[in-house]
């Protein structure tokens, strides 16, 4: 499904109008782009709404830029970020030219290990966003369409998953069964944050299988599956998605704590919360930049996946129109 | 309302009952497990690492009955000594020992010992609580205050500058790691400026005896405000820390349940009548935005209690999140079973009451 607009479809072809309006007649005209809108599909109004909301945008570009740095800026950046030259002065050396970020104790870059970092930071944080919400969907779906016991035990390990004060849980998963690799943190991370999502699922699917098209879609004999994948999920994704896009932003910040209290990526891998793990002895000696870099990159990044999950959430409301 | 109140005490039986079963599967599936780390240590001899695993029902090598039974034995329900479910008075053994029940388990409140320290697990846990609740309950209290006058005044003042600017800082604030917040308020304030303490909780050369022990308490009552005043400078960054992140959600959960408000029927009815706004928005608009906010409250308890590990670990203050982190990196198993426990069932806990004071508070929702 294509998230980007048609531009034929934009530019408001006369698709059902009988009469065909003149151009140079504006109140026609207005009256023909409103004929076009209904032709658009769900995605092509979510981008046009998702469009016109600045910060959204800015967060969006913010991103791609940051996923863009993530791909190529291990290539680009001259520094290796595991490489120990040993510093010339104690505590590292403040930011210059040659090293914009400063350098570390042991007279590492801290730009080459900002600039490495997002790598792992933002492929946790994105995959493990997929897994929750592919998990989520699924047993939110279950629940919400079989109801009855399946939904009930279900729920009741939601609710489990709630109740557990969940950075106690991750800092033992990650202690014990990390073992400091990527790929089982994007596990841990992902499998401890779906149930967020499968409750949203769940609800939509409460409300929706009472719904008037779904009970038209029935009353014509189509089948339950189809119901679900057709008519109830597209309907419910919404909610998900500014949900996923929230699972993405606080997964990052986990890792980067994990990562700092040392739990999380082993030494020998860069991420932004690897980054930071000294950085605190480093403060008592007035060295702030092993401190701010990182934590500004965790921030920034953040905070831009925030702005474009408040750009969806508006975008994504059916309730909102143009 | 007794019917749904009974009704969601017997849903969070079987959440308490995956919460138990989840803390033991972490713990006890670890590599390493428990066994291994009494190994470890030289304090220790033999025959005490038989007797301790005897009373735990610890089996080297179990299977998965011994793994059941393991479980059963922690929680309290069979009992380890005489290797049945009844007790050594012959009833089942989880009743209250007055009741003739066992003593193990954590039913009975034996949440059993430190594998490092060699303390039951229990006392501990007590040992760190006030320093906890000190931190967590003014980060509570000051939290509420500020969330809620600054989600009101932005309502209220929509589109002001003073509403623009909470808006901006709250987005600010939700994007910041918490714990690099407190790095950097160390750096400032702690490191540079010199105004506040960055460690611990009191300053321990000034006092005779450490935080929460007796010869603490009972110097601190013979001359209580120098002990107040060494407290309070020592809470000043890691209360910041804790609740700023947090306020910068609720203040916008707050506005816009104001907002909801506001645009409420009986809102200008209330104008209409000549009410000062004064008075619309206090006794109007607020009552009736409180509703939300007040459940909200209720379960930001349990992120709090979260956040209590961070702000713990990045300033040393001795409360049970920094407790949890010296087990993690111990590999306590027990102590990390009951930390978890109990921070899990004061979440249920706090959930219900604050369901039921919403099903209380609120006539209008009907719950059958």
């Amino acid at each position: 499904m294509a998230i980007y607009p048609d531009p034929t479809a934009l530019s408001g072809g006369p698709a059902t109008t009988a009469a065909g309006p003149t151009p140079a007649d504006v109140a026609q005209a207005d009256a023909d782009v409103e004929v076009a809108l209904e032709s658009l599909g769900q995605w092509q109004l979510a981008w046009r709404r998702f469009r016109k909301h600045r910060m959204a945008m800015v967060g969006l570009g913010f991103f791609v830029f940051m996923v863009l740095v993530a791909i190529f800026g291990p290539i680009i950046v001259p520094y290796d970020p595991l490489n120990i030259p040993g510093s010339t002065i104690p505590g590292g050396m403040p930011p210059s030219l040659a090293h914009p970020f400063g350098t570390d104790n042991d007279g590492r870059d801290v730009f080459a290990m900002v600039v490495n970092g997002a790598r792992i930071s933002v492929a946790i944080g994105g995959i493990s966003m997929l897994i929750a919400g592919i998990v989520g969907v699924g047993v939110g779906a279950i629940a919400g369409y079989f109801g009855g016991w399946v939904d009930n035990v279900l729920m009741r390990v939601v609710d489990t998953f709630f109740a557990i004060p969940l950075l106690f849980v991750i800092l033992v998963a990650a202690r014990f069964f990390g073992e400091g690799q990527v790929t089982s943190l994007i596990l841990i991370f992902g499998l401890l944050s779906w149930p967020i999502i499968a409750r949203l699922v769940r609800a939509s699917f409460l409300s929706l299988r009472e719904s008037d098209f779904v009970e038209a879609a029935r009353a014509v004999g189509v089948k339950d599956a189809r119901i679900t994948f057709r008519h109830i999920l597209p309907n419910a994704i919404g909610p998900v998605i500014v949900a996923m896009t929230l699972i993405m932003a606080s997964n990052i910040v986990l890792e980067a704590f994990v990562s700092y209290l040392n739990f999380g990526i082993s030494p020998d891998q860069t991420s932004w919360g690897n980054a930071l793990a000294n950085a605190q002895s480093a403060l008592g000696l007035g060295n702030w930049w092993w401190a701010f870099f990182p934590g500004m990159a965790i921030a920034i990044t953040v905070m831009a996946i925030n702005f474009v999950g408040d750009g969806l959430r508006d975008a994504l409301d059916p309730r909102t129109r143009l | 309302m007794t019917q749904y109140i009974v009704r969601r005490v017997i849903q969070a039986i079987p959440v308490l009952f995956l919460i138990s079963v989840v803390s033991f599967v972490l713990m006890m599936q670890a590599p390493g497990g428990p066994a291994a780390q009494f190994n470890q240590n030289p304090h220790i001899s033999p025959a005490q690492i038989n007797k301790w695993l005897a009373d735990w029902c610890l089996v080297r090598q179990p299977t998965v009955m011994d793994t059941v039974r393991e479980y059963l034995g922690w929680l309290g329900v069979w009992n380890c000594t005489g290797g049945s479910f009844l007790s050594a008075h012959g009833l089942p053994n989880f009743l209250p020992a007055f009741l003739g029940g066992g003593t193990n388990g954590i039913l009975h409140g034996d949440f059993g010992y430190s594998i490092e320290t060699g303390q039951p697990v229990l006392q501990m846990i007590l040992a760190r609580l006030p320093a906890t609740l000190i931190l967590m309950g003014t980060a509570f209290v000051l939290w509420a205050t500020i969330a809620i006058l600054a989600g009101v005044l932005a309502a209220v003042k929509r589109y002001s500058f003073f509403d623009q600017s909470v808006t901006f800082v709250s987005y600010v604030f939700y994007s910041l790691p918490t714990f690099w917040l407190g790095l950097i308020l160390i750096f400032i304030f702690g490191v540079t400026l010199r105004w506040f303490p960055v460690q611990g909780i009191v300053n321990v050369r000034n006092t005779p005896a450490p935080f929460a022990t007796s010869a603490y308490w009972a110097a601190f009552a013979a001359n209580p405000l120098p002990y107040l005043y060494d407290i309070g400078a020592h809470l000043v960054l890691p209360v910041v820390t804790l609740i700023a992140v947090s306020i910068a959600g609720d203040s916008r959960f707050v506005r816009s349940a104001m907002l909801d408000s506001l645009h409420q029927d009986y809102v200008r009815t209330a104008r209409a009548k000549g009410i000062s706004e004064r008075q619309v928005i206090v006794r109007h608009a607020f009552r009736n935005a409180m509703l939300p906010i007040l459940t909200n409250l209720a379960l930001e308890i349990a992120f709090l209690f979260s956040g209590a590990i961070v702000t713990e670990t990045v300033f040393s203050w001795p409360g049970m999140g920094r407790l949890y982190y010296d087990g993690v990196n111990a590999r306590d198993y027990f102590l990390l079973m009951g930390i978890l426990l109990i921070g899990s069932v004061l979440v249920v806990v706090m959930n219900l009451v604050a369901d039921i004071a919403y099903a209380i508070a609120d006539p209008r929702i009907r719950y059958d």
